[in-house]
């Protein structure tokens, strides 16, 4: 049945139901506003079906092998595990399922009214959603927000195939890890994945188009990955070409960077531009008047969490409040041999632009519960602006890492001190203290290692 | 040729950014080194920016209207020759910030996320406000006190849904919204009213006034005034000094800068004219016609309008009779004189007729008691109804 032009009114449409889309329709329904939401797929969007969610699940998953084996010297039973991956796809996908069960269950109870379909722009104040294969229906909206997301891009010379060669995403429903596998990437998708599948028994071969691997993030933390993914059974063949060595691979992952979901919302038909590049906010997160975007479309850095506080300020701003992205500390998290995390400018970036610093770097060798665990090969590494003693940046690798970022980011959001982190007492014995110590070794009182010359 | 990138040069002490009120060229004019291109305001003024050297303008980066940080582009030359030695003080260039945002070592503001909220909430610029945490951290506390430093108390009532037309507190106009908002707040004023015979103060300006025609230079009435209290501010200098609450001091200022009281197209604007009491009486003149011409003009640069340590507002040419008048802090006094105008007086046991200017002298009583008040305010009528000592 195809519908006339009958139309129905949307106070607020946001079209994308991902990290991004849903928490901006629950917090402008919170504020008072009658939201509807078109999604193509399932709410929850790319990082709760086949991102984040997923590709953390696996690689927590093989982490938890690989913590088993550190004990190995010290009796512990070895596990049979194979590249079997059957029994845990069945938990992941009901994993996936209770949480957006749990997601559609939010923006039941808060009133959002969920449309499944694509939709495009008919007008300045209008889409059309395709509902089925004829069925379409438009919607008259006042404010619309854009959150349609990002999807992966190809390398030249390795077209995805859907099968030998794909996209992360995909790579993480197979029900067996491969025997060889080549990852053509340097970013921490691709970084994640090679250690995920080096541990469950694949002999994994990371090729990087660059001369190391997490180019955007700290010198130190880059080196700290090569060794860990080395230590993981990675081999890492930086600035190598994969597509030429790519034939010798029983499957390949392309991690080449994303491009902003844009090409089918026909934007000019709403008078907007129609480049396919992301598009540009202010930091209201507006394009236009009544048109906001949020999330990956919006462009770097493509993370779930800045998707999910944009979508937070954009509720509230169509609520009528005084909000803003207003944002000084962005986390980046990278689940991999050990793990990474960061927060604020890399040294170098900081030094750039004219900071001057003093670094704090405490070697979790130095750690009691590091060396429990049996990992002491990272460290916490922490930038502050010389004059003040603020802190400027965190970057730390080790077991935890991704968990110890949010009490730093916390630090650069309050404005924090090295002396106010070395004198906030951290709970011992664990890794939380490594970032007192690097405080510390930033004032030049270290007590765990030798205090530096001055 | 060389392309040449105008910042927006600090204009002025502690000024983060500025409207661009007025182009005063076109994309594709030619300019000459020194020619006026732009006009800015400021919260003090609006301010001319001259061309750094000679070529063609090949891009404006902002519209009229837009409000520019310093140190941002306003517009860029092509420049005939090189350009360095003559551009004004812009600061360095800074490396484009990373795409990770470091707030806080490049702004230098430190506020926790609570307080950055109440400020938008409030519309408080974290810029302007002075921390009073460790470190200059600024606190909830901090943003409220600004607010409401900020904004007259009638401010939510204006908000209600009374029709009308919203015209946006901007510029000069906002300044003086902020400093008389301030003024009235923390100062305890006293104003004395004084009537003072002009006879012998009218004859000697408007013989002044005459010499002075056909010269280069005007002879603006209101120097005479300034002289006057620069005269009896050397005799009190307790009305030439600024309360420093903070250090619980009184600081006597060894410079007596008059601030003359100037109606503009913007607003109330108070040029200055330094050192008032060391000029001889030709210079003062002309120094008070430069500064109060440019103010009318919309042309004043800002050190002309800084400094200031006592005011006088002259509400003659406006018919103003008696009136109180508003502290500039952190002055401590003001004067206000109306129109002199004729009125009946008793001399020697006879009702006549003279000419009578109302002058008003209004006084920070934290500072200044009574009894001083009436002691400036008898040596100030006394040079003004005997003028000899005004012109040396």
């Amino acid at each position: 049945m195809v519908a006339g032009d009958q139309s129905d009114p949307a106070d607020v449409l946001i079209l994308g139901g991902g990290p991004a889309g849903y928490v901006c329709a629950l917090r402008a329904a919170q504020n008072g506003r009658a939201v509807t939401l078109v999604e193509r797929a399932r709410v929850g969007g790319v990082c709760l079906t086949e991102g984040c969610i997923p590709s953390k699940h696996l690689a927590v998953f093989a982490a938890a092998k690989s913590s088993a084996e550190r004990f190995a010297s010290a009796g512990m039973p070895a596990l049979a595990g194979g590249r079997d991956l059957g029994a845990f796809q069945t938990r992941r996908s009901a994993a996936i399922d209770g949480l957006v069960k749990g997601v559609a269950g939010l923006l039941a109870a808060a009133g959002v009214n969920v449309v499944q379909g694509n939709a495009w722009f008919v007008g300045r104040t209008r889409v059309c959603v395709a509902t089925g294969e004829e069925s379409v229906r438009y919607l008259d909206f006042k404010d619309v927000v854009i959150a349609t997301g990002s999807c992966a891009v190809p390398m030249p010379g390795l077209p995805f195939d859907a099968e030998r060669v794909v996209e992360p995403s995909r790579a993480l429903e197979w029900t067996s890890g491969p025997r060889t596998l080549l990852v053509a990437g340097d970013d921490y998708v691709s970084l994640e994945l090679g250690v995920a599948f080096a541990r469950l028994g694949s002999r994994v071969v990371i090729a990087t188009r660059g001369d190391r691997l997490l180019p955007d993030f700290d010198a130190d933390i880059s080196q700290a990955a090569e060794r860990g993914a080395g230590s993981a059974g990675v081999e890492v063949a930086l600035a190598r070409d994969a597509a030429s060595i790519a034939s010798g691979f029983e499957r390949v992952i392309v991690s080449a960077g994303h491009a902003p979901n844009v090409g089918d919302l026909h934007l000019n038909a709403a008078g907007l531009s129609s480049a396919t590049g992301p598009l540009v906010v202010d930091d209201h997160l507006r394009v236009e008047r009544h048109v906001y975007a949020i999330g990956d479309v919006t462009g770097a850095p493509l993370l779930a969490h800045r998707a999910m506080a944009q979508g937070r300020v954009a509720g509230d701003i169509l609520g009528g409040k005084a909000a803003a992205m207003d944002v000084h500390a962005v986390p980046r998290v990278v689940f991999a041999e050990p793990e990474f995390a960061a927060v604020g400018p890399s040294e170098a970036d900081a030094r750039e632009a004219g900071v001057e610093v003093v670094i704090g770097r405490f070697p979790l060798a130095a750690l009691g519960r590091a060396v429990i665990e049996s990992s002491t090969s990272g460290f916490a590494k922490l930038v502050f602006a010389r004059e003040s003693g603020v802190i400027v940046a965190a970057h730390l690798a080790g077991p935890r890492a991704t968990e110890l970022i949010a009490e730093m980011a916390l630090a650069i959001e309050m404005g924090a001190t090295s002396e106010d982190l070395a004198l906030t007492m951290h709970a011992h014995p664990t890794f939380a203290e490594s970032t007192t110590e690097a405080a510390e070794i930033a004032l030049g009182i270290p007590i765990h290692v030798r205090a530096p010359k001055r | 040729m060389a392309r040449f990138e105008f910042r927006l040069p600090d204009i002025g002490e502690g000024l983060a950014e500025a409207e661009v009120a007025k182009w005063l060229v076109s994309v594709g004019d030619r300019v000459s080194e020194d020619q006026p291109v732009v006009e800015m305001m400021t919260d003090k003024a609006t301010v001319e920016l001259p061309a750094p050297g000679a070529g063609l303008v090949v891009e404006q980066r902002a519209a009229e209207g837009d409000v520019i940080k310093t140190g941002a582009v306003l517009y860029v030359l092509e420049t005939d020759g090189q350009i360095g030695v003559t551009a004004p003080a812009a600061p360095d260039t800074h490396a484009p910030p990373p795409a990770v945002a470091m707030s806080v070592a490049s702004t230098g503001v430190l506020a926790p996320p609570a307080v950055r909220k109440l400020a938008r909430e409030l519309s408080v610029d974290l810029t302007l406000v002075k921390g009073s945490g460790p470190g200059g951290r600024i606190s909830a506390e901090d943003v409220q006190r600004h607010a409401t430093a900020s904004a007259p108390a009638s401010a939510p009532a204006a908000q209600t849904a009374v029709g009308g037309r919203h015209t946006r507190l901007r510029g000069v106009q906002k300044r003086m919204a902020e400093t008389m908002a301030l003024s009235a707040r923390t100062i305890p004023h006293v104003t004395g009213f004084h009537e003072v015979d002009a006879a012998g103060f009218v004859e000697l300006a408007s013989h002044l006034r005459r010499a002075a025609e056909g010269g280069e230079r005007r002879f603006p009435f209101d120097t005479l005034l300034v002289r006057a209290a620069s005269l009896a501010l050397k005799q009190h200098p307790i009305f030439n000094s600024s309360l420093d609450e903070g250090a619980g001091e009184i600081v006597t200022h060894d410079d007596i800068n008059i601030g003359v009281a100037t109606a503009t197209r913007e607003g109330l604007i108070v040029p200055v004219v330094k050192k008032a009491d060391t000029l001889e009486l030709e210079a003062l003149a002309s120094e008070v016609d430069r500064v109060t011409t440019a103010a009318r003009e919309g042309k004043s640069v800002l050190v002309d309008l800084q400094g200031g340590t006592f005011t006088i507002s002259n509400t003659g040419a406006w018919h103003g009779g008696f009136g109180t008048s508003l502290i500039r802090p952190p002055e401590v006094a003001i004067v206000a004189f109306g129109k002199v105008e004729e009125r009946a007086v008793v001399r020697d046991g006879q009702v006549v007729a003279r000419p009578i200017m109302p002058m008003s002298v209004t006084f920070d009583h934290r500072v200044i008691d009574g009894e001083q008040g009436l002691k400036f305010a008898r040596t100030l009528r006394g040079l003004i109804e005997d003028p000899g000592e005004l012109e040396p």
